[in-house]
């Protein structure tokens, strides 16, 4: 647990008068999982946009396994290793599942998983030949994860990957991440408990762009100050 | 996916077939029709190789056309030059290639897609006839250059001179089939599923590994290259260049054949070119102020009745007859 992936430091931005983030840091391990929660607005997806590069800190600065990665091309980040799942499922739509991790394999540098392994991993084995635009909304996000594993990551960083899944898919998402949990680093902006309590491990939580408590999920889960915020008391 | 490749290939030997035979059948004119129907067939090829995989149009194609033209034009009229025709094609097609990486580059780079991209192109075209009007000491000015001698090279000891209708006829059919088959392979594989990929989502694309800018540029480069070998073959088979050759008239043209054809799939703009071609000189000869009128109803009818082109019609019905099975 002692090598470092990715190390953010005091990040802090702001969008014109808009402190967004504000000292914020992350330390994340070789093959960890974390997660990030907060209420809506808390800056859960500008802080991953920090982390994956696409949006640069007005102070402070990201580094993965060294480099800092503050403002450079996305396909440069993502051949570094960190993968990335998005919000809204952007999957390729006219092309194949297949063809979809075709594409996804063909960006990295070294994919080691056969399409075979990658369709049954995220289960879509019967699904090879349909249409990315053909599937329901939880296979989308499976398709899209499957993705983000064909680039054989360091880092997968997931933007609610259980947004507008049924209860059943969320539990379905949580088991499929511990499962890969022993292979490169996870990290999840989340925003249904329910799928944290699955995963159960070190926990960040955001509100108002800053740090209101960090640790292991059980410690988190029995917060005054967190219930707090999450029921709007505060 | 199989099913569609094999299609395109029976589609593309019958058509082959057709350009063998043609010949016996044909006079020397109806020969040379053909054969520059073919040039701009080729024409449209290229910019369906660039239109059909990246969804992105191109609205100053003509302007590598006629980059290629007066390439082409300038050597092959400068005796000076040894291996005029052969020196000319390169050159034509370096030429051509260069301007779409200067001005790629900076659009792609930056970040220009869609509509905006489209502008761009179109002033690019103006530009390009406005310089060729008046730069008139090299270009000839509103006149153009005349004179071109045709294609005349040596190769491997055979002397291949294409001043007679039928060789010239078989060099462009052969030119022709040999790219159009090499786009088609290019765009069917690795390269023109990304190319998909980018056109859906373009910074999913990017957060997979895949240098966006870098490939829409080199297709766009290839896509010019090609129009600009197709401009130096037209100046040499009709032995004279003009600035209409760059123009906003044979932009709009090109885009109506690849409409008309089929988008993305090279083949389609090469018969939509030869057809709308062939219908153009029949109608002019009894009225011309007809034919544009006839044009831009054709084409409005087709973007509304076939979007995917005349290649489409045969699998539409194929799944109208599938659609009525399924149903009884």
């Amino acid at each position: 647990m002692s090598d470092v992936l990715l190390r953010a430091e005091n990040v802090g931005i702001r969008f014109g008068g808009l402190q967004a983030l504000e000292a914020l840091n992350l330390t994340v391990h070789d093959k960890e999982l974390c997660c990030i929660i907060g209420p809506n607005g808390a800056g859960k997806s500008t802080f991953l946009n920090v982390l994956t590069g696409t949006l640069r800190p007005t102070t402070g600065s990201v580094r993965f396994l060294g480099h800092d990665i503050g403002g450079l091309p996305l396909h440069r980040i993502a051949r570094l290793g960190i993968a990335r799942k998005f919000q809204i499922p952007s999957v390729f739509p006219s092309l194949s599942v297949e063809d979809n991790l075709k594409v996804a394999r063909w960006g990295a540098p070294s994919p080691a998983r056969p399409i075979g392994e990658l369709l049954d991993l995220v289960a879509l084995g019967n699904r090879a030949a349909t249409l990315a635009g053909g599937l329901a909304h939880g296979q989308k996000q499976w398709l899209e994860i499957g993705m983000a594993l064909a680039i054989e990551p360091r880092l997968l960083l997931l933007d609610e990957p259980t947004a507008g899944m049924t209860p059943q898919e969320t539990m379905a998402t949580a088991e499929m991440l511990l499962r890969l949990k022993g292979e490169f680093s996870i990290v999840a902006v989340e925003h249904d408990i329910r799928f944290v309590r699955a995963l159960n491990c070190e926990t960040l939580v955001l509100h108002q762009g800053r740090r209101l408590r960090s640790g292991p999920f059980h410690d988190i889960e029995a917060d005054e100050m967190v219930r707090d915020v999450y029921l709007g008391r505060r | 996916m199989i099913a569609r490749d094999r299609n395109w290939l029976l589609v593309f030997a019958v058509c082959a077939a057709l350009a063998i035979v043609y010949p016996l059948f044909a006079d020397g004119y109806q020969l040379t029709v053909i054969r520059d129907a073919l040039i701009f067939g080729l024409f449209a090829a290229s910019l369906d190789f660039f239109w059909g995989r990246t969804g992105i149009l191109c609205f100053g194609h003509a302007a590598f056309f006629g980059i290629g033209g007066y390439i082409m034009a300038l050597v092959t009229l400068n005796d000076a030059i040894p291996f005029g025709s052969l020196l000319g094609i390169a050159g034509a097609i370096a030429g051509a290639a260069f301007v779409a990486a200067i001005i790629g580059y900076f659009l792609f780079f930056g970040g220009i897609r869609g509509s905006y991209f489209t502008i761009v192109t179109l002033a690019m075209g103006v530009i390009c006839q406005q310089a060729a009007i008046s730069w008139s000491s090299v270009t000839g000015g509103d006149s153009g250059l005349i004179g071109i001698p045709p294609i005349e090279f040596d190769l491997g000891g055979t002397h291949v001179d294409l001043s007679q209708d039928l060789p010239s006829y078989i060099f462009v059919a052969s030119i022709v089939a040999v790219v159009v088959l090499a786009l088609w392979s290019i765009s069917r594989g690795r390269w023109g599923t990304v190319l998909t990929a980018i056109q859906d989502n373009e910074v999913r694309a990017a957060a997979l590994g895949h240098n966006a800018p870098l490939r829409l540029l080199v297709t766009f480069v290839l896509s010019a290259a090609i129009a600009g070998l197709a401009g130096a073959l037209y100046v040499c088979m009709a032995g004279l260049v003009a600035p209409d050759l760059s123009g906003l008239l044979l932009s709009t043209e090109v885009i109506v054949w690849v409409a008309v054809g089929g988008r993305g799939t090279l083949l389609g703009p090469v018969l939509g070119a030869i057809a709308i071609q062939r219908a153009q000189q029949t109608i002019s000869s009894f009225n011309p102020s007809l034919w544009p009128l006839l044009l831009g109803c054709v084409f409005v009818i087709i973007v509304f009745v076939l979007p995917d082109g005349i290649l489409s019609i045969y699998a539409r019905l194929k799944s109208l007859f599938k659609g009525g099975r399924q149903a009884q």
